[in-house]
This record gives C-alpha cells, sequence and structure tokens, in this order.
C-alpha cells in the first residue's frame, strides 16, 4: 500500500516515512503541495497524509483543490496547531481523518490501515482486517481464506462493528441494526449475539468491550 | 449643611432622598402659612362685624340728666342656629347699666379692644368698646359664641389639609416618575451590558446614550477594545508556539520510537529509554502549557459559548483514551446519561481529557475508572472516578494549583492537569470537587455547570438575583 506524504519539516517527515515503512506502507515524500500534486497526477497512491503547515499552498487548500478535482483519495491531516475550528474545517472540506502533533508512530499506522481499509471497502466491497476477510457484498467472513457460517444476526453485528472498525460502536447502534431485522430485540440479546460473533471470530479478531460505550472490533494483540 | 449619603446608592434612590423629604417638608410649611394665613383674615373679618354690632349698640346709648340709657337690642340669633350674641354695658363707675352682668369688660390695652373668653360653658369672642359721654366713659362689651368662627376654622383646615395632601402626593408621584423615566437611558445601558456574555467584547452602541454616560460608555469600549486586541495576540501566540514547539517535538519522538525499535540500538538499552521518557515528558508539558495558555480567560473571551451536548463529547474522549487503558490494564468505562452544557466543546474536551489523562496515570494495573455525565434539572456534571491511590484530604485544595505535584508522585506529570480543569471550569462557571471514590477508596472528581438557561436568559437571571 502507497502512501503520499507531504510534510515539509525533514524531522518530521524523516520518522514518518520510516514508521510507515516499518508498518509495511511505501512511503513517498513531497515537501510542498506542488510536488504532492504532480505526485498524485503521475502515480498511484492509497493515501495521502498531509501536513496543514506546508510553505505556499496549505495543506487544507491542497485538500479543499483535490477535492474540487474529483479526487476521492483518502487525506489524512496532520497538524500541530489544534483548534476546534481547524478541524471541523479539515473534516468539512473533505480530510478523512485529523491527527493531533506529536502522535505515537503506531496510532498514525492505526489510522493509515483503517482508512485504506475503508477506501477498499468503497471500491470491491472488501474488508481487509488482519487475518480477517469481510466480503460486505457477499456477506461472507472468511478467516485465514476459510469461509466461517454466520447467522443473519449475528452477520448484522459483525457487519456494523466492521464498516466502524477500530472505533466504538454503541449497544443502542447495534441494538438499532438488529431490530430492523427483529423487532424484538433486547440489549441482552445484543450481548448474546455479540460473544456468539466473538466465539466465531476467536483468536483472528478482537471485540473489545468499552465498559458503557460499545464494542470495539480490534486487530488481536501482538 | 454637609449631606453624606452612602456613595454605592443608586442614583435613583439618591434623587429620591436628596428630592422628596425637602420637598414634603417645604409643602407642609407652604400648607402652613396658608392656613395661618387664612386664619388672620377670617378672624379680622368677623371681629370687623363684631365690633360694628358695638359701635351700633354705643349708638343707642343717651345720657338723659347724667343718667344713661342704654337699651338692648333684639336677638338676632333667631337667624343663626347655635350662635348666641350677649351684650352688656358698664357705667364709668364700673357698675352694670344693662345687659348680661356675666360680660365683664376685659382688661387691657386698645379701643376696641377684643378678647378671647369664657361664658359659662360657651367660648365667646368679645369686643369692648369705650365710649366717651357727657356721664363719662361708658363700656359696651358685645359678645359672640365662637361656632362660626370654629366651622370656618376647620373648614379652612380640612381644605388646606386635602390640598397640601394632593400637592404632596402629585409632586412625590411626579418626581418618582420624572427620576425613573429620566435615568431611563441609563438603564438602557446597563441592559446592555447585562445582556451581554462575560466573554463578549464587542463594542457597546453608544447611539441611544446619554451625554453624562457617554465617557463612560466610550471608556468601556476603549478597554474592549484593549482585550480583544490582547486576546487576539494571546492566541496568535499560543498557535504559533502550537507550532513551532510541537513539530520539533513530534518528529523527535517519532524518531526515538523507531529507535528504540532499531535492533541496532538494542545496546543502548536503558538510556534509549530515558530518552524516550524524558521526550514524551517534555511533550506532555508542551501540550499542557499550550492547554492552559487556551484555557486562561484572556485568551479565550471571544470563544463563542455554545450548546454542548455532553455525551458525545465524553464518548470522543473515552475513545481516545481505550488504547492507553488496554495498554495500561485498567478498565475504563463509562456511564453517560443526556446532559447539555452552554460551552466550548473543544475547551471541555481539554478538560475531561485531562482528567482521564490524570486517572490513567495515577491508577495502578488492575483498577477501575469510571466517566460519568448526566443532569441534575438542567444543571450538567461530569465527574470521574477511579479506584486508585486517591487524594488525601488535605491535598485536594494545592492539587489545583499550577506545577504543584503530590508529594512523592512519579511519572511523566508536570502538575497542570487539575490547573487546566480549574480554569476551563472558571470559563463554565463550574465548581469542581475532589472527593474519595465510593468506600472512600480512590479519587472521584465532579465538575458541575450551572443549569443552561440561567447562561441563555441573562436578564431574568439577573432579575432574580438584583
Amino acid at each position: 500500500m502507497r502512501i503520499l506524504l507531504v510534510e515539509d519539516n525533514d524531522l518530521v517527515a524523516d520518522a514518518i516515512a520510516r514508521g510507515l515503512g516499518l508498518a509495511g506502507f511505501a512511503v513517498d515524500r513531497a515537501a510542498s503541495a506542488e510536488h504532492a500534486a504532480s505526485a498524485l497526477a503521475a502515480e498511484h497512491f492509497d493515501l495521502a497524509v498531509v501536513d496543514i503547515g506546508l510553505p505556499g499552498e496549505d495543506g487544507l487548500t491542497f485538500v479543499r483543490r483535490l477535492r474540487s478535482q474529483g479526487e476521492t483519495l483518502p487525506v489524512l491531516i496532520l497538524t500541530a496547531r489544534e483548534t476546534v475550528a481547524l478541524r471541523v474545517e479539515a473534516l468539512d472540506l473533505g480530510a478523512d481523518d485529523f491527527l493531533m502533533k506529536p502522535f505515537e508512530q503506531s496510532e498514525l499506522a492505526a489510522r493509515c490501515r483503517a482508512l485504506i481499509r475503508r477506501a477498499n471497502l468503497h471500491t470491491n466491497g472488501q474488508l481487509n482486517f488482519g487475518r480477517v476477510r469481510i466480503d460486505v457484498a457477499g456477506r461472507q467472513l472468511h478467516i485465514d481464506e476459510k469461509p466461517v457460517e454466520l447467522t443473519g444476526r449475528e452477520w448484522l453485528v459483525l457487519e456494523c462493528l466492521a464498516l466502524s472498525a477500530g472505533r466504538v460502536v454503541s449497544k443502542e447502534r447495534l441494538q438499532q441494526t438488529i431490530a430492523r431485522w427483529d423487532q424484538a430485540m433486547t440489549p441482552n440479546a445484543v450481548e448474546v449475539y455479540v460473544s456468539r460473533v466473538r466465539a466465531k471470530l476467536a483468536d483472528a479478531a478482537l471485540i473489545r468491550t468499552v465498559r458503557g460505550l460499545g464494542y470495539r472490533l480490534d486487530e488481536p494483540e501482538a | 449643611m454637609s449631606l453624606k449619603l452612602d456613595p454605592t446608592l443608586s442614583i435613583h434612590r439618591r434623587l429620591l432622598i436628596l428630592l422628596l423629604p425637602p420637598l414634603t417638608l417645604l409643602m407642609v410649611a407652604g400648607g402652613f402659612a396658608d392656613y395661618r394665613a387664612s386664619m388672620v383674615f377670617m378672624r379680622t373679618a368677623y371681629d370687623q362685624s363684631l365690633a360694628d354690632a358695638a359701635f351700633a349698640q354705643a349708638g343707642l346709648i343717651k345720657v338723659v340728666d347724667g343718667k344713661i340709657d342704654a337699651p338692648l337690642p333684639v336677638q338676632p340669633s333667631t337667624r343663626a342656629s347655635r350662635e348666641k350674641f350677649y351684650y352688656s354695658v358698664w357705667g364709668p363707675d364700673g357698675a352694670l347699666v344693662s345687659g348680661n352682668a356675666q360680660l365683664a369688660p376685659p382688661t387691657g390695652e386698645g379701643n376696641p379692644l377684643y378678647a378671647d373668653a369664657w361664658l359659662g360653658e360657651h367660648r365667646i369672642r368679645l369686643v369692648s368698646y369705650r365710649m366717651p359721654t357727657a356721664a363719662g366713659v361708658v363700656t359696651v362689651n358685645v359678645a359672640e359664641t365662637t361656632y362660626r368662627r370654629d366651622a370656618a376654622r376647620h373648614f379652612i383646615l380640612t381644605s388646606t389639609w386635602l390640598m397640601d395632601f394632593i400637592l404632596v402626593d402629585g409632586t412625590l408621584l411626579l418626581v418618582w416618575i420624572g427620576v425613573r423615566y429620566g435615568l431611563k437611558p441609563l438603564w438602557a445601558v446597563r441592559d446592555q451590558i447585562e445582556s451581554r456574555s462575560p466573554r463578549e467584547l464587542r463594542p457597546l452602541d453608544t447611539a441611544a446614550v446619554p451625554a453624562e454616560v457617554r465617557p463612560l460608555v466610550d471608556a468601556l469600549n476603549g478597554l474592549f477594545e484593549v482585550l480583544r486586541e490582547a486576546a487576539r495576540a494571546q492566541r496568535q501566540f499560543v498557535a504559533d508556539a502550537a507550532h513551532q514547539l510541537r513539530t520539533p517535538i513530534a518528529g523527535l519522538v517519532a524518531h526515538l520510537e523507531l529507535l528504540t525499535q532499531d535492533p541496532a540500538a538494542a545496546r543502548l538499552g536503558d538510556r534509549l529509554a530515558s530518552l524516550r521518557d524524558g521526550m514524551s515528558r517534555v511533550a506532555h508539558s508542551a501540550n499542557q502549557l499550550l492547554a492552559l495558555a487556551r484555557a486562561e480567560p484572556s485568551a479565550n473571551l471571544a470563544d463563542k459559548f455554545e450548546i454542548t451536548d455532553l455525551v458525545p463529547l465524553v464518548r470522543r474522549v473515552i475513545e481516545r483514551h481505550v488504547d492507553r487503558s488496554v495498554k495500561a490494564q485498567l478498565d475504563l468505562g463509562a456511564d453517560l446519561k443526556a446532559a447539555s452544557v452552554e460551552g466550548s466543546a473543544w475547551l471541555i474536551e481539554d478538560l475531561l481529557g485531562n482528567l482521564v489523562d490524570n486517572a490513567l496515570h495515577y491508577t495502578p494495573a488492575g483498577g477501575h475508572i469510571t466517566v460519568r455525565c448526566g443532569a441534575d434539572e438542567s444543571a450538567a456534571y461530569l465527574e470521574i472516578e477511579d479506584d486508585g491511590p486517591g487524594i488525601p484530604e488535605g491535598e485536594r485544595g494545592r492539587v489545583r494549583q499550577r506545577f504543584y505535584r503530590l508529594p512523592g508522585s512519579q511519572g511523566h506529570g508536570c502538575g497542570l492537569g487539575l490547573a487546566i480543569v480549574e480554569e476551563i471550569s472558571r470559563l463554565h462557571r463550574a465548581s469542581v470537587t475532589i472527593d474519595s471514590g465510593a468506600g472512600g477508596h480512590g479519587t472521584k472528581i465532579r465538575v458541575q455547570f450551572p443549569a443552561v438557561k440561567t447562561l441563555f436568559q441573562g436578564k431574568t437571571a439577573t432579575a432574580v438575583t438584583a
């Protein structure tokens, strides 16, 4: 998977490039919006990581220009300045995620993976999650490329969690998702289905319970 | 005369105090003078007619052969209901010539001589006229009861008092209304200031401000301008500092993270670990200092406060910390009920972020941390409870101070977390209480926000407290 890193500070760019490289990404660097634009025009990338404070055209303007040109490439914004307005603006004009400096390399890599995963889901209806492959279009779960059978309700639970992989999904949302299928659904029933899906995923993926908040689908801990 | 009034007394009251008592006294004195003047005129008129009766009586007196003949007049009292007239004529020798023997001549100067006296049970007004005749000075006494005079006096008294009463009341009312309406532009300015949020620095409208108050409003607007500029400068500084600090820190943190994973650096061992630890402390402190600078009232005056739903906000903050809680083997959970506050979502996220950060930092592995939000009536609260070591009661005040750290505390803390919480709470007029958790263990910190409607309906709220 190929990432275009648009960052003018060498110290930061070098570290990010190495870190993402270690995490299994191929990283190309651009020090300005102009360089990034020509790189994008010439080659294919799966994701762009863009710093806001660029010399010349700033990161936000660059993203706005990309989107106005119909570019659907997922974009993660990096910034050292934090204001609510900036975050809202960045997401409004088409950035897909927003990360404050300084950050942990693992956090950046996880966000990049999540964004690429989501983009892939859009293009081919597949969600790859470590050893788990979820074929959303074909309603099929694969673990280590072997199909695993799920009941209808179990599938709805997994699909809902997978579409927000890495983020907490509230019990209420799961309940509503399943309730469309089966009107008489109680919060306890949600727990039952979650634990069934959990059992079927075994050690290939982890459904973490965040007390009082909901569930989160994670890759298994190393 | 020097009159000392409390300088904090309202202008409205001051005007009323300065105007009403003297006006009232003046009008009462005026009424009294009117009454006295009317009384003098009335008595003179009645006395004159009494004297005329005495002169007429004197005209009837004849001296025949040295003998005084004084016929008595016909009682005219047939027409006056209760009024009685009395006559007596006394000779030069002081003997009664004719008439009522009880009506003795008064002593005193003057001719005719007037006097008030009693005749039996009647109060009378008496006039005594000494007339020289061939037989010597004859004294003619005429008297009348005072019923008519009393009735007239009562009438004058009553009408004067009534007039006075109407005048005083009317004046008081006019003064009160005048003062009230005269000060109206002042109240308009007051309302303009009161209805503003304390964070608002827009200049006051000077269009409808009276000349006396204008310099005050101009001075206020000047001050607002200075504050606006200072706030803008501080925000700009914080933003620049954030960029200048965070970018190199981000680079260093990232490189150190890579180095610790590099097998080639394995021989550096502890030295690299402590370097990375120190760097993360620098990063944390920079973040905290920037957060504190942002939270200071001077930087945030222009920030817009909005109705903010706490539930999604708390969810966001907890989600951000789930990974850390997993790493630290802590159970981070929530108990969320609908609640909203008027405030800055971003600052409240900072506030809660610091509370969660502290709890994660100080609670040992295996512990539990619960974040709660909700509302009693319309006053929202945020609460975080952990079962860590807790904060000793004697330290609960001091931990809120900047850079203060509990004695013997370890780790990356720079002692700004609770100071940030305190600062942001103050901006939101929220109160922070630090307690022990359930069963006297751990820490429970509660941020109590004011009810949303009191913040919104500024006028109503001040009307209640005024």
